[in-house]
């Protein structure tokens, strides 16, 4: 077993060091035909916040070679409807699951929490934070969950705040720490006219082009960090989920290399445990 | 681990303005489902369907599409088949309507009734299929924005006295469209005009956009109807034209 959080009362032990990345698998069982759920280390559930949220407007996703820039808003149906929807089938998941939970303030986090407590389906939070998030608004959010709940937190860093927010919070007790989000990115529209400044779609960068980035983050933070890290961005291959490993990555997170090859994620796990010794997976 | 499948590349030849590809595939799309298929790409192609017979499928493609590149006999990954296609059982007069871009996924269903008409629309007649491409029991009508062929005009402003899709609309007991999505709510009124209280699925509209992962998990096909937002992937892409507009 892998821990994630080693100090933490109750712990969050994980089976295999893969899994998929917030916003890449949905909320449970929507890969139920395509993934062998038992290879998961955990499910990390797409973004959840407290009240129900719109998908952005379309165009939502742009293809720049091998880069996608995908915008969706996060559309979720806010929490309560979540845990009426989900909280059945996460206990009949076998694995652990990790809410990803997006927070305006911690007033609103503080709301979340205390919807979760007793949800025994549940078992750690990641804890989105998005590129303007400041050193004190994060552990004031980090501050809200440990005052108010047992759940073991890891939180997802912004690709452009790990140096400002990695080590603040692993001072502040974080149980392990994402590296990273994706980094955010604009494209001009590819039907986009000649005419004058084309309009240009905002989002966040996926694909192979990040994995560089990635290990430079992995390679710098993680001497600094006395904190388990999970790897996230453009791991698309057992070789690139050695190479986060290697580094000193607890585990990874694939996120949407999974849309093409959901399979990945379980071949990825028995090659790992297969490193391991381990054949029984 | 039903729903990840291979199919063979079989043949591919022009059908302009597409080419039509041939697979062989044990594991068939209804019309208007689709299938993702991995052509190497960052992201899995949307396959719908636009021929069903026994041992496969094939697809109409734009020219330069990826699967140009295949050889015959060569395997491609395929994931599906996903969605809610086109409800056609039980039906006597099926009215098809398109805009010829779209056309494709509606293909499955020129035979699907004893009647079937299709009413096509295109900016030129150009931009038109031949007319000999389909089956002779179908009932074509023709609409060209500049009025090279056909009716005057678009599916936007067809709603004229001698309009053939009004027409159609009153003559239809089952209509399959396949169109840009900015055109469903006017054909929702156009129902609604037309027919007294129509039953559910009486009008059923495919929406083409991007689907990722076919599953509903990355949230890029989010599409809003009067019932709040909906997935493409998994509650369409064939919607009740009524989803579209009160």
């Amino acid at each position: 077993m892998i821990e994630l959080a080693p100090n933490h009362k109750f712990g969050l032990p994980i089976a295999t060091p893969v899994m998929p990345a917030a916003g890449a698998f949905g909320y449970g069982d929507e890969y139920h035909d395509l993934v062998d759920y038992r290879c998961l280390g955990a499910l990390v559930t797409h973004p959840i916040s407290l009240h129900p949220r719109r998908a952005a407007h379309p165009p939502r996703i742009i293809l720049r070679g091998e880069t996608l820039l995908i915008h969706t808003g996060h559309p979720n149906p806010g929490l309560n409807a979540i845990l009426r929807q989900f909280r059945e089938l996460w206990a009949r998941l076998g694995l652990p699951v990790i809410l990803h939970v997006l927070a305006a303030n911690p007033a609103e986090m503080v709301e979340v929490v205390d919807k979760l407590a007793g949800e025994t389906a549940i078992h750690g939070i990641e804890l989105g934070l998005d590129e303007h998030t400041s050193v004190e608004k994060a552990l004031a959010l980090l501050r809200s969950i440990r005052l108010n709940s047992d759940f073991p937190v890891i939180v997802r860093l912004p690709f452009s705040g790990v140096a400002t927010l990695a080590q603040p919070l692993a001072e502040a007790g974080v149980d392990a720490l994402t590296l990273t989000s994706p980094p955010r990115g604009v494209l001009p529209l590819p039907e986009a006219s000649g005419d004058g400044s084309p309009p240009l779609m905002r989002g966040r960068l996926y694909g192979p082009a990040l994995f560089p980035l990635l290990l430079h983050q992995l390679h710098t933070w993680i001497p600094r960090l006395p904190v388990p890290v999970i790897a996230c961005g453009g791991i698309s291959s057992t070789a690139d989920a050695r190479a986060c490993l290697a580094l000193g990555a607890s585990a990874v997170q694939l996120d949407a290399v999974v849309w093409r090859h959901p399979d990945l994620l379980a071949t990825i796990a028995k090659e790992l445990a297969y490193d391991a010794g381990n054949t029984a997976l | 681990m039903s729903k990840h499948t291979t199919a063979i590349f079989c043949e591919a030849h022009p059908e302009p303005p597409f080419w039509r590809v041939q697979f062989e595939t044990l594991n068939l799309p209804r019309p208007g489902c689709f299938l993702l298929a991995d052509f190497g790409g960052p992201l899995r192609e949307v396959l719908f369907p636009a021929g069903l017979s026994a041992g496969g499928f094939s697809v109409l493609v734009p020219p330069g599409h990826p699967v140009q590149r295949l050889l015959p006999g060569e395997t491609v990954d395929l994931l599906g088949p996903f969605g809610r296609g086109f409800q056609t059982e039980q039906v006597e007069r099926l009215l098809l309507v398109a805009e010829a871009h779209l056309l494709p996924p509606l293909l499955p269903l020129l035979e699907a009734a004893p009647m079937v008409t299709l009413v096509l629309a295109a900016p030129t007649r150009a931009l038109l299929p031949p007319a000999r491409r389909f089956p002779p029991s179908v009932e074509l009508h023709l609409i060209t924005q500049d009025g090279s062929v056909g009716y005057a005009g678009t599916l936007e402003t067809c709603h004229g006295a001698d309009s053939p899709l009004l027409e159609a609309v009153q003559w239809a007991d089952r209509i399959c469209a396949s169109c840009d999505s900015a055109f469903y709510p006017k054909l929702a009124r156009i129902v609604r005009q037309q027919r007294l209280n129509p039953p559910a699925n009486f009008a059923q509209a495919l929406i083409q956009i991007a689907m990722p992962c076919g599953v509903g998990a990355c949230e890029v096909c989010r599409v809003q109807t009067v019932n709040g937002e909906r997935r493409a992937c998994t509650d369409g892409p064939v919607f009740d034209v009524l989803d579209f507009g009160l």
